[in-house]
Protein backbone atom coordinates (compact mmCIF):
# COMPACT_ATOMS: atom_id res chain seq x y z
CA UNK A 1 0.00 0.00 0.00
CA UNK A 2 1.35 3.21 -1.29
CA UNK A 3 1.19 6.77 0.92
CA UNK A 4 -1.93 8.26 -0.21
CA UNK A 5 0.45 11.89 -0.97
CA UNK A 6 2.33 9.77 -3.65
CA UNK A 7 -0.73 7.87 -4.63
CA UNK A 8 -2.33 11.22 -5.69
CA UNK A 9 1.35 12.84 -7.24
CA UNK A 10 1.60 9.77 -9.50
CA UNK A 11 -2.33 9.69 -10.12
CA UNK A 12 -1.45 13.68 -11.67
CA UNK A 13 1.38 13.26 -13.32
CA UNK A 14 -0.39 10.29 -15.27
CA UNK A 15 -3.78 12.57 -15.72
CA UNK A 16 -1.27 15.52 -16.95
CA UNK A 17 0.63 13.22 -19.51
CA UNK A 18 -2.61 12.01 -20.84
CA UNK A 19 -3.74 15.44 -20.82
CA UNK A 20 -1.01 16.79 -22.69
CA UNK A 21 -1.34 14.08 -25.77
CA UNK A 22 -4.65 14.65 -25.77
CA UNK A 23 -3.83 18.37 -26.49
CA UNK A 24 -0.95 17.98 -28.43
CA UNK A 25 -3.02 15.72 -30.74
CA UNK A 26 -5.75 17.73 -31.25
CA UNK A 27 -3.78 20.95 -31.75
CA UNK A 28 -1.57 19.36 -34.46
CA UNK A 29 -4.96 17.97 -36.23
CA UNK A 30 -6.79 21.43 -36.14
CA UNK A 31 -3.31 22.91 -37.01
CA UNK A 32 -4.38 24.35 -40.71
CA UNK A 33 -7.68 25.84 -38.82
CA UNK A 34 -5.66 27.74 -36.18
CA UNK A 35 -3.51 29.56 -38.66
CA UNK A 36 -4.84 32.98 -38.97
CA UNK A 37 -3.74 33.58 -42.82
CA UNK A 38 -2.50 31.57 -45.49
CA UNK A 39 1.08 32.03 -47.84
CA UNK A 40 0.94 32.46 -51.59
CA UNK A 41 2.59 29.19 -51.99
CA UNK A 42 -0.17 27.96 -50.13
CA UNK A 43 -2.99 29.54 -51.41
CA UNK A 44 -1.12 28.09 -54.95
CA UNK A 45 -1.53 24.38 -53.79
CA UNK A 46 -5.06 24.69 -52.29
CA UNK A 47 -6.28 26.68 -55.14
CA UNK A 48 -9.42 28.49 -53.13
CA UNK A 49 -12.48 28.67 -55.49
CA UNK A 50 -13.60 32.47 -55.92
CA UNK A 51 -15.37 34.27 -53.92
CA UNK A 52 -14.46 32.27 -51.07
CA UNK A 53 -13.27 34.60 -48.28
CA UNK A 54 -10.07 33.81 -46.20
CA UNK A 55 -6.88 35.74 -45.41
CA UNK A 56 -4.06 36.34 -47.13
CA UNK A 57 -0.51 37.26 -45.66
CA UNK A 58 2.49 37.56 -46.79
CA UNK A 59 5.44 40.50 -47.52
CA UNK A 60 4.77 43.49 -49.88
CA UNK A 61 6.63 43.33 -52.93
CA UNK A 62 8.94 45.59 -53.14
CA UNK A 63 8.70 47.96 -56.42
CA UNK A 64 4.88 46.61 -57.06
CA UNK A 65 2.95 48.65 -54.83
CA UNK A 66 0.49 51.41 -57.30
CA UNK A 67 -1.90 53.68 -56.05
CA UNK A 68 -4.69 54.93 -58.22
CA UNK A 69 -7.15 57.66 -56.59
CA UNK A 70 -11.10 57.97 -57.89
CA UNK A 71 -13.57 59.94 -56.27
CA UNK A 72 -11.08 60.27 -53.33
CA UNK A 73 -11.06 57.05 -52.59
CA UNK A 74 -7.51 55.28 -52.97
CA UNK A 75 -6.88 52.12 -54.85
CA UNK A 76 -3.93 50.00 -54.21
CA UNK A 77 -2.43 47.33 -55.99
CA UNK A 78 0.50 45.53 -54.73
CA UNK A 79 1.57 41.86 -54.88
CA UNK A 80 2.06 39.87 -51.44
CA UNK A 81 5.02 37.53 -51.35
CA UNK A 82 6.62 34.45 -49.38
CA UNK A 83 9.86 34.49 -51.81
CA UNK A 84 8.26 31.57 -53.44
CA UNK A 85 5.11 32.43 -54.87
CA UNK A 86 3.34 35.81 -54.89
CA UNK A 87 -0.10 37.21 -55.93
CA UNK A 88 -1.34 40.13 -56.90
CA UNK A 89 -3.74 42.09 -54.30
CA UNK A 90 -6.09 44.95 -54.94
CA UNK A 91 -7.53 46.96 -52.36
CA UNK A 92 -9.85 50.20 -52.45
CA UNK A 93 -9.13 52.32 -48.68
CA UNK A 94 -6.84 53.64 -46.63
CA UNK A 95 -3.46 51.50 -45.65
CA UNK A 96 -2.79 50.95 -42.20
CA UNK A 97 0.37 53.79 -41.42
CA UNK A 98 2.97 50.50 -41.16
CA UNK A 99 2.17 49.77 -44.77
CA UNK A 100 5.25 49.75 -47.07
CA UNK A 101 7.31 47.30 -49.46
CA UNK A 102 8.83 44.63 -47.53
CA UNK A 103 6.23 44.82 -44.82
CA UNK A 104 4.56 42.03 -43.60
CA UNK A 105 0.62 42.33 -44.67
CA UNK A 106 -2.37 40.23 -43.84
CA UNK A 107 -5.14 40.71 -46.68
CA UNK A 108 -8.82 39.70 -45.58
CA UNK A 109 -10.52 38.55 -48.65
CA UNK A 110 -11.34 36.27 -51.97
CA UNK A 111 -9.77 34.81 -54.85
CA UNK A 112 -11.25 36.45 -58.40
CA UNK A 113 -12.06 34.68 -61.02
CA UNK A 114 -8.64 36.32 -62.57
CA UNK A 115 -6.52 34.89 -60.14
CA UNK A 116 -6.01 38.05 -58.33
CA UNK A 117 -6.90 38.59 -54.38
CA UNK A 118 -9.39 40.98 -53.62
CA UNK A 119 -9.15 42.51 -50.57
CA UNK A 120 -11.80 43.90 -48.09
CA UNK A 121 -9.13 44.52 -45.00
CA UNK A 122 -5.37 45.08 -45.16
CA UNK A 123 -3.69 44.45 -41.62
CA UNK A 124 -0.26 45.50 -41.01
CA UNK A 125 2.25 42.41 -39.41
CA UNK A 126 5.28 44.12 -37.70
CA UNK A 127 8.20 42.22 -36.86
CA UNK A 128 9.69 41.37 -33.32
CA UNK A 129 12.90 43.78 -33.56
CA UNK A 130 12.73 46.89 -32.01
CA UNK A 131 15.24 49.92 -32.83
CA UNK A 132 15.37 53.16 -32.26
CA UNK A 133 15.44 55.10 -36.12
CA UNK A 134 18.81 56.44 -35.61
CA UNK A 135 20.27 52.76 -35.30
CA UNK A 136 17.71 51.91 -38.57
CA UNK A 137 19.47 54.64 -40.13
CA UNK A 138 22.63 54.00 -39.15
CA UNK A 139 21.93 50.21 -40.14
CA UNK A 140 20.87 51.31 -43.57
CA UNK A 141 24.04 53.74 -44.07
CA UNK A 142 26.44 50.98 -43.25
CA UNK A 143 24.68 49.08 -45.60
CA UNK A 144 23.94 46.58 -43.18
CA UNK A 145 20.30 46.60 -43.37
CA UNK A 146 17.70 47.32 -45.98
CA UNK A 147 14.17 47.15 -44.11
CA UNK A 148 12.80 46.62 -47.94
CA UNK A 149 14.90 43.13 -48.49
CA UNK A 150 14.13 41.38 -45.18
CA UNK A 151 14.90 41.02 -41.32
CA UNK A 152 17.84 42.89 -39.89
CA UNK A 153 20.69 41.28 -39.30
CA UNK A 154 21.60 39.30 -36.31
CA UNK A 155 20.41 41.16 -32.91
CA UNK A 156 23.82 41.22 -31.29
CA UNK A 157 25.52 42.82 -34.15
CA UNK A 158 22.97 46.58 -33.16
CA UNK A 159 21.32 46.11 -30.28
CA UNK A 160 24.12 47.43 -27.64
CA UNK A 161 25.59 49.77 -31.14
CA UNK A 162 26.73 53.28 -30.14
CA UNK A 163 24.94 55.65 -32.28
CA UNK A 164 25.04 59.47 -31.94
CA UNK A 165 21.63 60.78 -30.20
CA UNK A 166 20.60 57.19 -29.39
CA UNK A 167 21.61 56.99 -25.50
CA UNK A 168 18.06 59.04 -24.62
CA UNK B 1 -3.88 15.27 11.01
CA UNK B 2 -3.24 11.71 11.15
CA UNK B 3 -1.97 11.04 7.93
CA UNK B 4 0.51 14.11 8.64
CA UNK B 5 2.16 12.50 11.54
CA UNK B 6 2.09 8.74 9.69
CA UNK B 7 3.57 10.25 6.98
CA UNK B 8 6.23 12.64 8.70
CA UNK B 9 9.15 10.11 8.24
CA UNK B 10 8.09 8.72 5.10
CA UNK B 11 7.78 12.15 2.49
CA UNK B 12 11.06 13.28 3.16
CA UNK B 13 12.85 16.41 4.16
CA UNK B 14 10.72 18.40 0.94
CA UNK B 15 7.58 17.25 2.35
CA UNK B 16 8.66 17.92 5.38
CA UNK B 17 9.95 21.14 5.32
CA UNK B 18 6.52 22.27 2.85
CA UNK B 19 4.09 20.81 6.05
CA UNK B 20 6.52 23.06 8.64
CA UNK B 21 5.87 26.31 5.83
CA UNK B 22 1.80 25.17 5.47
CA UNK B 23 1.14 27.06 8.43
CA UNK B 24 -0.87 29.63 7.71
CA UNK B 25 0.26 31.35 10.95
CA UNK B 26 4.29 31.04 10.42
CA UNK B 27 3.09 32.50 7.08
CA UNK B 28 1.46 35.49 8.96
CA UNK B 29 4.14 35.73 10.91
CA UNK B 30 7.14 35.57 7.92
CA UNK B 31 4.97 37.80 5.35
CA UNK B 32 3.45 40.82 7.50
CA UNK B 33 6.78 42.68 8.19
CA UNK B 34 7.84 42.45 4.83
CA UNK B 35 4.75 43.61 3.08
CA UNK B 36 5.44 47.62 3.60
CA UNK B 37 9.03 47.18 2.08
CA UNK B 38 7.23 44.68 -0.49
CA UNK B 39 5.23 48.07 -1.46
CA UNK B 40 7.42 50.52 -1.02
CA UNK B 41 10.04 49.21 -3.66
CA UNK B 42 6.69 47.70 -5.90
CA UNK B 43 5.75 51.08 -6.23
CA UNK B 44 9.19 52.47 -7.15
CA UNK B 45 10.48 50.32 -9.48
CA UNK B 46 7.04 50.02 -11.58
CA UNK B 47 7.28 53.77 -11.40
CA UNK B 48 10.64 53.84 -12.94
CA UNK B 49 9.60 51.23 -15.43
CA UNK B 50 6.59 53.34 -16.57
CA UNK B 51 7.56 56.51 -16.46
CA UNK B 52 11.10 55.74 -18.32
CA UNK B 53 8.74 53.73 -21.07
CA UNK B 54 6.41 56.29 -21.03
CA UNK B 55 8.80 59.61 -21.35
CA UNK B 56 12.26 58.93 -22.03
CA UNK B 57 12.72 55.41 -24.38
CA UNK B 58 13.70 55.76 -27.62
CA UNK B 59 10.38 55.66 -29.96
CA UNK B 60 9.86 52.77 -32.14
CA UNK B 61 12.51 53.24 -36.02
CA UNK B 62 9.10 51.90 -37.78
CA UNK B 63 6.39 52.00 -34.81
CA UNK B 64 6.67 55.08 -33.55
CA UNK B 65 5.72 56.51 -29.88
CA UNK B 66 3.05 53.78 -30.05
CA UNK B 67 5.82 51.42 -29.26
CA UNK B 68 5.63 52.74 -26.00
CA UNK B 69 2.55 50.63 -25.20
CA UNK B 70 5.23 47.78 -24.68
CA UNK B 71 6.06 48.99 -21.51
CA UNK B 72 2.97 47.95 -20.25
CA UNK B 73 1.50 45.36 -22.30
CA UNK B 74 4.63 42.92 -22.02
CA UNK B 75 5.01 43.05 -18.32
CA UNK B 76 1.51 42.60 -17.71
CA UNK B 77 1.57 39.56 -20.10
CA UNK B 78 4.42 37.96 -18.51
CA UNK B 79 2.70 38.23 -14.78
CA UNK B 80 -0.54 36.81 -16.40
CA UNK B 81 1.26 33.78 -17.14
CA UNK B 82 3.48 33.70 -14.73
CA UNK B 83 0.79 34.06 -11.94
CA UNK B 84 -1.30 31.42 -13.55
CA UNK B 85 2.04 29.43 -14.03
CA UNK B 86 1.69 29.90 -9.50
CA UNK B 87 -2.07 28.94 -9.64
CA UNK B 88 -1.47 25.98 -11.00
CA UNK B 89 1.40 24.91 -8.72
CA UNK B 90 -0.66 26.22 -5.46
CA UNK B 91 -3.26 23.42 -7.24
CA UNK B 92 -1.10 20.79 -7.80
CA UNK B 93 0.20 20.58 -4.18
CA UNK B 94 -3.27 21.42 -2.97
CA UNK B 95 -4.31 18.13 -4.64
CA UNK B 96 -1.41 16.07 -3.43
CA UNK B 97 -0.21 17.40 0.02
CA UNK B 98 -3.50 18.97 0.85
CA UNK B 99 -1.79 22.29 2.20
CA UNK B 100 -3.93 24.49 3.32
CA UNK B 101 -1.72 27.49 2.98
CA UNK B 102 -2.11 26.44 -1.15
CA UNK B 103 -5.62 26.81 -1.15
CA UNK B 104 -5.29 29.92 0.64
CA UNK B 105 -2.63 31.23 -1.82
CA UNK B 106 -4.91 30.11 -5.29
CA UNK B 107 -7.88 31.61 -3.57
CA UNK B 108 -6.26 35.20 -3.48
CA UNK B 109 -3.92 34.55 -6.94
CA UNK B 110 -7.17 34.03 -8.99
CA UNK B 111 -8.52 37.86 -8.97
CA UNK B 112 -4.92 39.11 -9.13
CA UNK B 113 -3.60 37.41 -12.26
CA UNK B 114 -7.55 37.76 -13.89
CA UNK B 115 -6.89 41.80 -13.45
CA UNK B 116 -2.98 41.49 -14.71
CA UNK B 117 -4.48 39.72 -18.19
CA UNK B 118 -7.38 41.72 -18.08
CA UNK B 119 -4.77 44.83 -18.99
CA UNK B 120 -2.89 42.39 -20.97
CA UNK B 121 -5.73 41.84 -23.42
CA UNK B 122 -6.89 45.72 -23.05
CA UNK B 123 -3.37 47.69 -23.71
CA UNK B 124 -2.60 45.19 -26.76
CA UNK B 125 -5.86 45.91 -28.25
CA UNK B 126 -5.07 49.93 -28.13
CA UNK B 127 -1.64 48.84 -29.61
CA UNK B 128 -3.50 47.40 -32.04
CA UNK B 129 -5.30 49.63 -33.64
CA UNK B 130 -2.99 52.06 -34.99
CA UNK B 131 -0.30 49.26 -35.68
CA UNK B 132 -2.35 46.42 -37.34
CA UNK B 133 -5.37 47.58 -37.72
CA UNK B 134 -7.75 46.27 -35.74
CA UNK B 135 -8.44 46.43 -32.19
CA UNK B 136 -8.85 42.93 -32.18
CA UNK B 137 -8.14 39.54 -34.41
CA UNK B 138 -8.53 35.72 -34.03
CA UNK B 139 -5.23 34.86 -34.31
CA UNK B 140 -3.42 31.98 -31.98
CA UNK B 141 -1.60 34.19 -29.52
CA UNK B 142 -4.88 36.70 -29.19
CA UNK B 143 -7.31 33.59 -28.95
CA UNK B 144 -5.16 31.33 -26.09
CA UNK B 145 -4.86 34.76 -23.99
CA UNK B 146 -8.44 35.22 -23.87
CA UNK B 147 -8.89 32.02 -22.46
CA UNK B 148 -6.27 32.47 -20.43
CA UNK B 149 -8.77 35.09 -18.89
CA UNK B 150 -11.69 32.76 -18.94
CA UNK B 151 -9.77 29.71 -16.94
CA UNK B 152 -9.29 32.75 -14.29
CA UNK B 153 -12.83 33.71 -14.46
CA UNK B 154 -13.83 30.33 -14.38
CA UNK B 155 -11.60 29.70 -11.28
CA UNK B 156 -12.69 32.57 -9.19
CA UNK B 157 -16.20 31.27 -9.67
CA UNK B 158 -15.58 27.37 -9.22
CA UNK B 159 -13.20 28.32 -5.73
CA UNK B 160 -16.07 30.12 -4.07
CA UNK B 161 -19.45 28.10 -5.48
CA UNK B 162 -19.32 25.44 -3.00
CA UNK B 163 -21.06 25.42 0.45
CA UNK B 164 -18.21 23.91 1.66
CA UNK B 165 -15.09 25.19 0.89
CA UNK B 166 -12.78 21.95 0.80
CA UNK B 167 -14.95 20.99 -2.34
CA UNK B 168 -14.42 24.52 -3.99
CA UNK B 169 -10.97 23.89 -3.30
CA UNK B 170 -10.80 20.27 -4.67
CA UNK B 171 -12.84 21.38 -7.95
CA UNK B 172 -10.54 24.81 -8.97
CA UNK B 173 -7.53 23.25 -8.53
CA UNK B 174 -8.44 20.29 -11.01
CA UNK B 175 -9.50 23.12 -13.34
CA UNK B 176 -6.18 24.94 -13.22
CA UNK B 177 -4.07 22.13 -13.51
CA UNK B 178 -6.15 21.46 -16.57
CA UNK B 179 -5.73 24.61 -18.03
CA UNK B 180 -2.39 24.86 -17.13
CA UNK B 181 -2.06 23.39 -20.59
CA UNK B 182 -2.83 26.30 -22.30
CA UNK B 183 0.66 28.19 -20.59
CA UNK B 184 2.52 26.32 -23.66
CA UNK B 185 0.05 26.93 -25.96
CA UNK B 186 0.66 31.06 -25.39
CA UNK B 187 4.03 31.20 -25.33
CA UNK B 188 4.69 29.16 -28.66
CA UNK B 189 1.42 30.21 -30.63
CA UNK B 190 3.62 32.46 -32.20
CA UNK B 191 5.82 29.90 -33.11
CA UNK B 192 3.79 26.91 -34.26
CA UNK B 193 0.79 28.92 -36.11
CA UNK B 194 1.08 31.80 -38.68
CA UNK B 195 -0.54 34.54 -36.51
CA UNK B 196 -0.82 38.76 -36.86
CA UNK B 197 0.60 39.22 -33.40
CA UNK B 198 4.85 39.45 -33.74
CA UNK B 199 6.91 36.55 -32.77
CA UNK B 200 8.47 36.46 -29.38
CA UNK B 201 11.47 39.79 -29.04
CA UNK B 202 13.14 38.61 -25.96
CA UNK B 203 15.15 35.70 -25.83
CA UNK B 204 16.05 34.45 -22.67
CA UNK B 205 18.77 31.83 -24.87
CA UNK B 206 19.98 34.05 -27.31
CA UNK B 207 20.32 37.81 -28.75
CA UNK B 208 16.74 39.88 -28.04
CA UNK B 209 15.76 41.86 -30.70
CA UNK B 210 15.17 45.21 -28.55
CA UNK B 211 18.22 47.84 -28.74
CA UNK B 212 18.99 48.21 -25.10
CA UNK B 213 17.77 51.66 -24.43
CA UNK B 214 14.11 50.12 -24.93
CA UNK B 215 15.16 46.76 -22.80
CA UNK B 216 16.25 48.60 -19.71
CA UNK B 217 13.09 50.13 -19.47
CA UNK B 218 11.14 47.26 -20.34
CA UNK B 219 12.93 44.86 -17.53
CA UNK B 220 12.56 47.54 -15.14
CA UNK B 221 8.81 47.65 -15.42
CA UNK B 222 8.69 43.97 -15.51
CA UNK B 223 10.15 43.62 -12.32
CA UNK B 224 8.12 45.96 -10.91
CA UNK B 225 4.95 44.27 -11.95
CA UNK B 226 6.07 41.15 -10.59
CA UNK B 227 6.83 42.59 -7.33
CA UNK B 228 3.32 44.36 -7.41
CA UNK B 229 1.67 40.96 -7.93
CA UNK B 230 3.33 39.48 -5.25
CA UNK B 231 2.95 42.47 -3.01
CA UNK B 232 -1.09 41.81 -3.88
CA UNK B 233 -0.97 38.27 -3.35
CA UNK B 234 0.69 38.54 -0.23
CA UNK B 235 -1.22 41.29 1.58
CA UNK B 236 -4.54 39.65 0.64
CA UNK B 237 -2.97 36.01 1.77
CA UNK B 238 -2.84 37.62 5.08
CA UNK B 239 -5.84 39.50 5.29
CA UNK B 240 -7.57 36.65 4.38
CA UNK B 241 -5.56 34.66 7.07
CA UNK B 242 -6.67 37.07 9.82
CA UNK B 243 -10.37 37.25 8.72
CA UNK B 244 -10.24 33.42 9.09
CA UNK B 245 -8.89 33.59 12.28
CA UNK B 246 -11.55 36.48 13.46
CA UNK B 247 -14.47 34.35 12.14
CA UNK B 248 -12.96 31.03 14.36
CA UNK B 249 -12.75 33.37 17.51
CA UNK B 250 -16.16 35.14 16.88
CA UNK B 251 -17.85 31.54 16.18
CA UNK B 252 -15.61 30.28 19.59
CA UNK B 253 -17.90 32.85 21.37
CA UNK B 254 -20.86 32.57 19.99
CA UNK B 255 -20.72 28.68 21.10
CA UNK B 256 -19.92 29.59 24.32
CA UNK B 257 -22.32 32.51 25.00
CA UNK B 258 -25.04 30.16 23.04
CA UNK C 1 -2.46 58.62 -37.19
CA UNK C 2 -2.48 60.37 -33.89
CA UNK C 3 -1.43 57.25 -31.31
CA UNK C 4 -1.34 59.76 -28.49
CA UNK C 5 -5.13 58.50 -27.54
CA UNK C 6 -3.81 54.96 -27.57
CA UNK C 7 -0.41 55.29 -25.22
CA UNK C 8 -2.21 57.75 -22.75
CA UNK C 9 -5.40 54.95 -22.54
CA UNK C 10 -2.83 52.37 -22.40
CA UNK C 11 -1.36 53.75 -19.64
CA UNK C 12 -4.12 54.83 -18.04
CA UNK C 13 -5.80 51.19 -17.78
CA UNK C 14 -2.71 50.09 -16.33
CA UNK C 15 -2.31 52.36 -13.50
CA UNK C 16 -6.36 52.70 -12.97
CA UNK C 17 -5.81 49.20 -12.53
CA UNK C 18 -2.78 48.86 -10.16
CA UNK C 19 -3.77 51.92 -7.55
CA UNK C 20 -7.33 50.46 -7.67
CA UNK C 21 -6.16 46.92 -6.89
CA UNK C 22 -3.64 48.15 -4.53
CA UNK C 23 -5.93 50.64 -3.03
CA UNK C 24 -8.81 48.16 -2.51
CA UNK C 25 -6.17 45.17 -1.18
CA UNK C 26 -4.79 48.08 1.29
CA UNK C 27 -8.10 48.36 2.65
CA UNK C 28 -9.12 44.73 2.83
CA UNK C 29 -5.98 44.47 4.71
CA UNK C 30 -6.14 47.34 7.19
CA UNK C 31 -10.00 45.98 8.33
CA UNK C 32 -8.73 42.57 8.79
CA UNK C 33 -6.15 44.07 11.00
CA UNK C 34 -8.82 46.55 12.93
CA UNK C 35 -11.16 43.55 13.13
CA UNK C 36 -9.05 40.73 14.81
CA UNK C 37 -7.36 43.11 16.78
CA UNK C 38 -11.21 44.60 18.13
CA UNK C 39 -12.23 40.98 19.02
CA UNK C 40 -8.93 39.41 19.88
CA UNK C 41 -8.75 42.72 22.77
CA UNK C 42 -12.65 41.49 23.71
CA UNK C 43 -11.86 38.14 23.77
CA UNK C 44 -9.33 39.29 26.44
CA UNK C 45 -11.05 41.17 28.27
CA UNK C 46 -13.11 38.40 28.99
Amino acid sequence: MRAPKKRRLILLLVCGLCLSAATGLTLAAFSSSLTYFLSPREVLLKNPAPGVSFRLGGIVQVGSVNTVITDRMPTTTFRLTDGQASIPVTYTGLLPDLFREGQGIVAIGAMTPTGGFAAQEVLAKHGSTYMPKDVEQALQKAGKWNPKYGPPPPADTWNTMQVKGSNS
Amino acid sequence: MNENVLNAGRTGAAGAWLHRFANPGRFLRLVRPALPWLAVFSILITGTGLVWGYGFAPADWQQGDASRIMYVHVPAAWVAMAGYAALAGCSFFSIVWRHPLADLAAEEIGPVGAGFTFVCLVTGSLWGKPMWGAYWVWDARLTSVLVLFFLYLGHIALIRAFDNPAHGHRAAAILALVGAINLPIIVYSVQWWNTLHQGNTISFTGNSKIYITMLYPLLIASVGFYLCFVTLVCARMCAAIMERRTRGLLLAAADRGA
Amino acid sequence: MNFAPFINGSYGVTLVFLLGLGGLTFARYRRAVRRLRAVETREAAR
